[in-house]
């Protein structure tokens, strides 16, 4: 009940005023009562009646948390952040160099960031992961849906359909060679025309557009929960022109970090962010770094820039939390996103029983 | 800038304060610092009464001096220091973490800033079997990291209790921590123990990522709340003998081009200690977990001394 008024979410005129009045904490401006309030400090009656409101909330959430109860907040210990974080699940990405280096896949909960020069397979993955954010528990998925916000229009339906036609193939194919019964009923529902109807598509066209919808996303999303992923395609590309203003800029980039990674926590689903790269002119050589600036560099918790090695495409785990730097190569087939040499991914016991299809990709790829 | 308002003190009544309001005495401050003998002309009210409702002003409003030695008895007995789990940045840290100080954290993203907390914090759950509370507004807490990290120091039954004492709260804007900084006090004001228990430290990961969406541009707002947090942060860890770690940013100078703490000029004055985090090599051709750490900022050590630290 001590909180002091100059940390409550009002209005900044309504608080100087506030303060130049003399109220110190808010207690004290509960005990005033509306009507003292709006006398004292010349505001009608009913700005008087929702700030007093907004405060009693303020207090009684502290009041709740304090007792004990946790509902709306998002307190635990590590203890039971580590059995949810267990139990959660991944979305695989096909290709298991890369699921490796993540450590089993894109993670819920998590913004991802994917960084890479044009033409490199930002967009693909992201396709990929729409269709693979699908795959029914029983082969190892976590069987969510998936928003796709487009800023460029490189969504292309029939690429979607080769990349889902192509998942589809595999998951028979393992139901095949198991023969269980989930798998089977799995199937009934795993088809072409189901994944694609739980894409949700948005095209957003400059970033005030792209704002907006980000901003209206957690009502979607209470309305679809079964959304598990959601992939905001060319972040970068609303905000490098037309903005005279850098520090606006930096400010709307930020917050609309903070909202993302609301979105994540609260709905358990991961986010997928793709950017462009820039040139830095140092001193004496040019390096390509992620566009946006510094400090959206802190704004994704994983890193991923994809590049080029003469021909060769490469991954490059830039920053995480939980697994250390490293590269691998990977290629772009006609089925989507995959591997490079599948006669060289090395298996552990643990692997095998998380994701069974590891074995028969081993026999499907060429 | 208290207001007076009748019942602040006994002999503060109602008629009294509009009398004073009459004449132009508001706040506290007006009445202190004006003559009693004319107030008590103008109000018609008696000395005796006006000097006794000062004197209880004073001593409920004024700050009191306190000695340099009764301060540095004091400090001796309330002062912990918290070793940090790693050797080298306790050697840059003049031996660990001090309680009743504010050390910041700074560097490039994957520079292992959120991998140093939670080492930190690690050995302080494990090591000093004292409660952490970690505030999370990157959404980068692993809890998995952290117990490969615990696993690899401790035995097995430990880890559990060990990860049972860090609490983990995720907040994602700046009144939620500021909500959440008012619950810890509250909690620790009434001193509930049982399930809290002795909490010795208060990891903040980042916070310039709850300020940053507020600065800038031609509002002065963020700086308020910026100075309301660093305040109360500040305040929690005198008072309760806590230890505060924070993160920050980086952002490059538009005019020099070099790196420099996010969060401008104001915020450099609040943590009492500053340490930047770079990787090691910084043409980087092959993937390292070395980190070097250089001090900043110190009340006790000379800045620019620089450690090796391994995050893996």
């Amino acid at each position: 009940m001590q909180r002091e008024v100059g940390s409550l979410p009002l209005a900044p005129a309504l608080r100087a005023r506030l303060v130049a009045a003399g109220f110190q904490t808010a207690q004290e401006l509960l005990e005033t009562g509306p009507c003292g309030l709006s006398k004292e400090i010349g505001i009608t009656k009913e700005e008087a009646l929702e700030t007093l409101q907004v405060v009693r909330q303020e207090c009684h959430g502290d009041a709740a948390r304090t007792a004990g109860a946790s509902g709306a907040t998002r307190k635990c210990t590590a203890l039971e952040l580590l059995e949810e974080e267990q139990a959660q699940g991944f979305i695989i990405t096909f290709c298991s160099a890369l699921d490796n280096i993540l450590g089993g896949g894109v993670q819920l909960t998590k913004i991802t960031e994917i960084c890479g020069a044009p033409g490199v397979g930002k967009t693909q993955l992201c396709m990929q992961l729409a269709v693979d954010v699908q795959i029914p528990e029983c082969f190892g998925g976590v069987a969510g849906e998936a928003v796709f916000i487009d800023t460029e229009g490189s969504f292309m339906v029939d690429r979607v359909v080769d990349i889902a036609t192509a998942c589809v193939q595999h998951c028979q194919l393992i139901a095949e060679a198991h023969q269980e019964e989930d798998h089977l009923k799995a199937l009934e529902t795993f088809s072409l025309e189901s994944i694609l109807s739980h894409i949700y598509y948005f095209r957003c066209r400059d970033y005030i557009e792209l704002l907006a919808q980000v901003y209206l996303l957690p009502d979607f999303l209470s309305e679809h929960s079964k959304v598990r992923l959601v992939v905001v395609d060319g972040i970068a590309f609303p905000f490098r022109h037309d903005f005279e203003d850098l520090s606006l800029r930096t400010r709307l980039l930020n917050g609309l970090a903070q909202q993302l990674i609301i979105i994540a926590n609260d709905h358990k689903s991961a986010v997928v962010l793709t950017n462009q790269m820039t040139t830095r002119i140092g001193q004496s050589q040019s390096t390509l770094v992620p566009a946006l600036g510094e400090s959206w560099g802190h704004a994704a918790t994983v890193r991923l820039i994809f590049h080029w090695d003469n021909s060769q495409r490469l991954a490059t785990l830039y920053k995480s939390p939980s697994q250390k730097e490293s590269t691998i190569p990977y290629h772009i087939t006609s089925h989507g996103f995959r591997d490079v040499q599948p006669s060289a991914i090395t298996q552990n016991a643990e692997d095998i029983e998380m994701n069974p299809r590891k074995r028969p990709r081993r026999e499907e790829e060429k | 800038m208290v207001v007076l308002r009748a019942g602040l003190c006994p002999g503060l009544t109602e008629e009294i304060v509009q009398l004073f309001r009459a004449n132009g005495i508001r706040t506290v401050v007006d009445f202190v610092s004006s003559d009693l003998e004319d107030v008590a002309q103008k109000c018609s009210l008696s000395y005796k009464a006006l000097a006794a409702v000062r004197r209880v002003l004073l001593a409920q409003f004024s700050a009191f001096p306190a000695n340099g030695a009764d301060l540095y008895e004091e400090l001796k007995s309330s002062t912990a220091i918290l070793p940090t789990g790693s050797p080298s940045l306790d050697q840059l840290l003049d031996s660990g973490l001090y309680t009743g100080e504010m050390m910041e954290l700074m560097g490039a993203p994957g520079s292992g800033k959120t991998q140093v907390c939670l080492g930190i914090a690690a050995s302080v759950s494990l090591g000093l079997k004292q409660h952490v509370l970690f505030l999370d507004s990157t959404g980068g807490f692993t809890a998995s990291r952290l117990y490969q990290m615990l696993r690899a120091q401790a035995e097995a039954e430990e880890e559990q209790a060990a990860l049972q004492r860090i609490q983990v709260v995720r907040v994602f804007n700046v009144y939620e921590m500021l909500s959440a900084l008012q619950e810890l006090r509250d909690r620790l004001s009434q001193q509930v123990v049982s399930s809290t228990g002795p909490l010795k430290m208060v990891v903040i990961d980042s916070v310039s990522a709850v300020i940053y969406p507020l600065l800038g541009g031609k509002q002065s707002e963020g700086l308020a709340i910026m100075m309301q947090l660093a305040r109360e942060l500040k305040a929690l860890a005198r008072e309760f003998c806590l230890a505060v770690v924070v993160t920050n940013q980086v952002t490059r100078d538009s005019s020099t081009g070099a790196l420099k703490p996010a969060l401008g000029r104001s915020w450099s004055f609040v943590p009492s200690t500053r340490v930047l985090l770079e990787s090691k090599e910084p043409s980087g051709e092959k993937a390292t977990t070395q980190r070097v750490a250089s001090l900043a900022k110190s009340p006790r050590q000379p800045t620019g001394i620089q450690v090796e630290l391994d995050i893996g």
